[in-house]
């Protein structure tokens, strides 16, 4: 323990690490600046504000905000890169929140109640419990890291493909009870995501799928390209349709208190906590790990709740458990990274480029060679997060008043922001015309009442469900039984059958409910 | 791709047997798409000995689409259901029509061509459109992404059309 | 901006009006007049991205104008290089390349849309980064010949890790088993971070790839290393020795990158990036911040644009034998 606090002790003396600055006009004199703070609180306000821009995901923020560290000393670019991060994170909850634009696979889970809150005026409670939730989780995900990290590690390495592959079984069965109307029809997205997933070239091969020689589908399908059409112009177009505008009108009125109320509060609370812990232990599983924690704390929630009925219509604890869990996860998969030097997803192999780019190669070794670069990162990550709720608590009012834009004008800026915002990630004109289609598309799904949510999951999980559960058979040559002999493995399938068993169950009684229902009346 | 919206077939087009006609058209939908996937991954490699072939899940999920496609129709003749929503054209057809320009535009036309006659295409999407207004806010927002883009974000984007700067 | 730069608006006029040959001439002498955009067809923070971003930084200085990166990720690179093919011959798109782009793809995927010989001028060698053959830690041979022995005997049992097909690893992969005539289980993983995380977890059990990557996990001794296939040792791994000393010297694979214009870019522009690059090059700041990420510069003889030409033909004739084309 001693150590632990000599170690935290270290790091928030390099993030506390004061700087004389004297500038001419003062005539010499100068002022001692906290200068990573300074970059810390700079990084979260320019992610923030990039990441709210619909269209620009957390990876599309990072990189692009990436060179301008460069010019940093290491220690201030990394910290800052870490605000960057957690404000892009926070600025895409934002975009999903008011206007239904998910930027990558976490926030579409807070989409799902979070637009619905604001739909009622309740925007909000909605910003300020994620910004709440998402402090919180960031607090213990701190701690976590400082105090397991290492023993952590070895649940990481411990995980092949054929764990991977269960958790992505276990991952499909949560997108199933993420729907809200017919369970058949959410499978069939489900399925329709996992085949839009296979488009692309085959990782093991190289041949390529369902691609028809376009050479912007040679990688498959852009998940921010399929986001953008699905939920941002799908969105925008049904709201064309006569009666849209009455209908925002009457959100605009509606708007009530910016801050959670007391009862909203003590709702989320249990969420909050359960969403964090499902999120730490997720978010350390490199390659796929974290992007299933926010639907898994989502499908919690929608279970231990006595009235599953309101999730999809805009419950609190639908916003708060996932966006807790989805900090939490992102905070813990910097673990594979700073005790290993193995970047477990894509915003994390960006931080590797950035420290090699500034000479420093993590590694195993990183935390013994440079302790104050591992735990100057490990105390910025709190500063980090102390930051957002002090940037975005003051800021919920802004946004808010955003809403308030005529529709009129508001629709024709979204359609532009997420049009350069898609062109801006690969300079690809072809995807913004990806995104149109699946804009149509999602109209029709809209019309047809297909919930495009599962779709998307299906779509993310898809890869990685085929490749591990190719690289699982091929380790194996060809024995499918190790998916139940290795025990890891055995028990996610086990978890999913529960669940599985728990989904069903319900839906046969809640068909005898609705019988007696009717009956009744 | 599926552009149903144009050619959805009206209510009374479908017999009166079909009781819930959103999941039947819906459903049919679903097995057209999962049958053109179907099709485009037949010159795939499948299995080969253990090990899967590049064809293999597509297949799989091409196969199991059709499948639930198939559920949702049968579903939708059997089931009392809402019927077909109307398609509007005007919102899609604008909105649309504005993508498609500012994709085509942005590498010849530079971001600021692109961006503003965009935000007007789509601006015709609505009749509540008030042209003196959207007009000044096009160009704000247009002046705001040029300022934005490049200087503030660094993203190497063109601003003017290719044959000013050369 | 610098629409308003007379001497630009100028030359844009001539070549709007049909005098492109007077323009290019104008250009090449003046050149650089603008900013020059290099695509990298990898994602930012790479091996290839970092090394382009270093040369460029000190090449900027050199002509006095800004070089921009431009990612163009996708398709193992081929997407940005692709683009670049088709880009305007004037010298203000050019591109880093590296082996993979410029060499093996074009065995890779027949359908390249790009010849790397016919449709780019060779600019500047830039910096390779040096393959290595690598293990789990606690995989039972002890040196390079155990090691070759013990994966002919076993190579149907044996699993070995590449970064997908496309990648230098997959490609250095191929080059070893082709050297060793065996064929063994290839498993495919989405990059090389993945890849390391399974040979470092002991789920796999050789692979190959670059040294950037592998230096920490060498040194921290969770994965080990038989030999680095290059002529000469590497300083930030001294004790392993090289594929020549250890005795497989058919083994020889360096990932290089390189500086490329679009085909019919004037020759006195690409003089003048080659000897800003090689400026860069000789820079004491590039050198060491190159030589700390494990790569290889190029010596002066290497530097030419000549000798980038016959390098890239050799190398297109090495991986045309080895690699079959993914479909």
């Amino acid at each position: 323990m001693g150590d632990l606090f000599s170690n935290l002790g270290l790091g928030f003396s390099t993030v506390f690490q004061f700087v004389q600055w004297t500038p001419a006009f003062l005539g010499g004199m100068s002022i001692p600046l906290p200068i990573n703070i300074l970059l810390c609180l700079i990084g979260a306000l320019v992610g923030t504000l990039v990441g709210v821009l619909p269209g620009i995901g957390t990876i599309a923020t990072v990189a692009m905000l990436l060179p301008i560290t460069f010019g940093l000393p290491p220690v201030g670019a990394l910290i800052m890169l870490a605000g960057i991060y957690y404000g892009a994170q926070y600025g895409g909850s934002t975009t999903s929140i008011l206007v239904n634009i998910p930027g990558e696979a976490g926030s579409v889970v807070t989409a799902l109640d979070g637009f619905q809150m604001a739909k009622q005026g309740r925007a909000g409670p909605a910003l300020a419990i994620a910004a709440i939730g998402s402090f919180f989780a960031g607090c213990v995900a701190t701690v976590l890291i400082a105090v397991l990290g290492a023993p952590l590690t070895k649940l990481a390495l411990a995980f092949g493909p054929a764990e991977y592959f269960s958790l992505m079984v276990l991952g499909l069965i949560f997108a199933v009870v993420l729907a809200k109307g017919s369970v058949l029809k959410a499978i069939a997205m489900i399925v329709f995501g996992l085949l839009l997933s296979m488009v692309g070239s085959d990782i093991e091969t190289g041949a390529s799928r369902m691609s028809f020689n376009i050479p912007e589908l040679a990688d498959g399908l852009g998940f921010a390209t399929v986001a953008m059409g699905l939920f941002g112009f799908a969105e925008i177009i049904r709201n064309l349709d006569a009666g849209g505008e009455e209908d925002r009108q009457l959100v605009q009125q509606k708007v009530t208190g910016l801050m959670p109320t007391k009862k909203d509060l003590k709702d989320s609370a249990p969420a909050i906590l359960r969403g964090t812990v499902l999120g730490s232990i997720l978010g350390i599983l490199p390659g796929g790990g974290a992007v299933i924690a926010s639907f898994a704390a989502y499908t919690l929630e929608k279970k231990l709740s006595k009235d599953p009925k309101r999730f999809g219509r805009g419950a609190i604890e639908g916003v708060a458990a996932p966006e807790s869990a989805n900090n939490a996860a992102a905070q813990t998969s910097f673990i594979p990274l700073l005790t290993l030097g193995i970047p477990p997803n894509a915003v994390m192999a960006l931080m590797v480029g950035a420290m090699t780019i500034h000479g420093i190669v993590p590694g195993p070794q990183v935390m013994q060679k440079q302790p104050e670069l591992v735990w100057g990162m490990i105390a910025s990550m709190w500063i980090g997060n102390l930051m957002l709720l002090v940037i975005n608590l003051p800021m919920v009012g802004i946004w808010v008043r955003l809403l308030r834009v005529p529709y009129r004008l508001m629709f024709p800026s979204i359609v532009v922001f997420c049009s350069i915002g898609i062109y801006s990630v690969n300079n690809a004109p072809m995807d913004v015309v990806l995104a149109g289609v699946f804009g149509l598309l999602g109209y029709w799904l809209i019309k047809h009442d297909f919930e495009p949510a599962p779709l998307l999951l299906g779509m993310v999980l898809g890869p990685l469900m085929e490749e591990n559960l190719r690289r699982a058979l091929l380790i194996s040559r060809g024995d499918a039984t190790v998916f139940f002999t290795r025990p890891l493995s055995a028990t996610l399938m086990a978890i999913s059958a529960f669940l599985l068993i728990l989904a069903v169950l319900p839906a046969l009684r809640k068909k005898r409910d609705e019988v007696f229902v009717e009956s009744e009346s | 791709m599926s552009d149903a919206p144009s050619h959805a077939p009206e209510k009374s087009i479908l017999p009166s047997w079909v009781k819930g006609p959103q999941d039947f058209i819906g459903g049919l939908a679903l097995v057209a798409i999962a049958a053109f996937a179907l099709w485009a991954s037949s010159d795939l490699q499948g299995m080969h000995g253990f090990s899967f072939g590049a064809g293999t899940a597509p297949r799989m999920f091409g196969i199991l689409l059709l499948g639930l496609g198939a559920a949702v129709t049968v579903v939708g003749i059997f089931t009392e259901g809402p019927g077909l929503s109307k398609f509007h054209w005007r919102g899609p057809f604008f909105v649309a029509l504005a993508i498609l320009v500012f994709a085509v535009g942005i590498r010849p036309m530079g971001m600021i061509f692109a961006a503003m006659s965009s935000f007007l295409i789509a601006a015709l999407g609505t009749p509540e459109t008030r042209w003196k207004e959207t007009i000044i806010v096009g160009a704000c927002l247009t002046g705001f992404c040029a300022l934005l883009f490049p200087y503030a974000l660094g993203l190497p984007l063109q601003m003017w059309p290719t044959f000013l700067i050369r | 901006m610098k629409l308003f730069n007379r001497r630009v608006a100028i030359s844009g006029l001539a070549a709007v009006a049909g005098f492109g040959a007077l323009a290019t001439t104008v250009q090449a002498q003046e050149y650089p007049t603008r900013n020059i955009t290099m695509i990298v067809p990898f994602a930012a923070g790479g091996p290839t991205d970092v090394i382009a971003r270093i040369v460029a930084a000190d090449m900027s200085k050199t002509l006095g104008q800004q070089i921009i990166i431009e990612n163009v990720v996708g398709a193992g690179g081929t997407t940005g290089a692709t683009r670049a093919a088709r880009a305007a011959n004037d010298g203000y798109t050019i591109i880093t390349g590296h082996m993979g782009t410029h060499a093996a793809a074009v065995p890779l995927y027949p359908k390249l849309a790009y010849h790397p010989e016919k449709d780019f001028e060779p600019v500047a060698l830039l910096a390779g980064t040096p393959i290595l053959i690598l293990a789990k830690k606690d995989f039972a041979p002890k040196d390079l010949k155990e090691f070759v022995t013990y994966v002919k005997a076993n190579s149907d049992k044996l699993n070995m890790a590449h970064a997908g097909v496309g990648s230098v690893s997959y490609s250095s992969c191929e080059l070893l088993s082709s050297v060793l005539d065996i064929k063994p289980t290839g498993v495919p993983f989405n990059g090389t971070g993945p890849a390391m995380n399974a040979l470092v977890g002991g789920q796999v059990d050789y692979m190959c790839d670059q040294i950037v990557n592998a230096v920490p996990q060498i040194k921290g001794g969770t994965i080990k290393a038989y030999a680095i296939a290059t002529p000469d040792r590497n300083p930030s791994l001294p004790d392993v020795p090289t594929t020549i000393e250890a005795g497989l010297p058919k083994y020889q694979a360096s990932a290089w990158n390189a500086i490329f214009a679009p085909k019919g870019t004037p020759a006195a522009i690409t003089a003048k990036l080659n000897a800003a690059a090689a400026k860069a090059l000789d820079d004491e700041n590039v050198k060491k911040r190159l030589l700390d990420l494990g790569s290889d510069i190029p010596k002066p003889e290497a530097r030419t644009q000549a000798a980038l030409g016959s390098l890239v033909k050799s190398e297109v004739e090495k991986w045309s034998a080895v690699l079959k084309p993914a479909m």
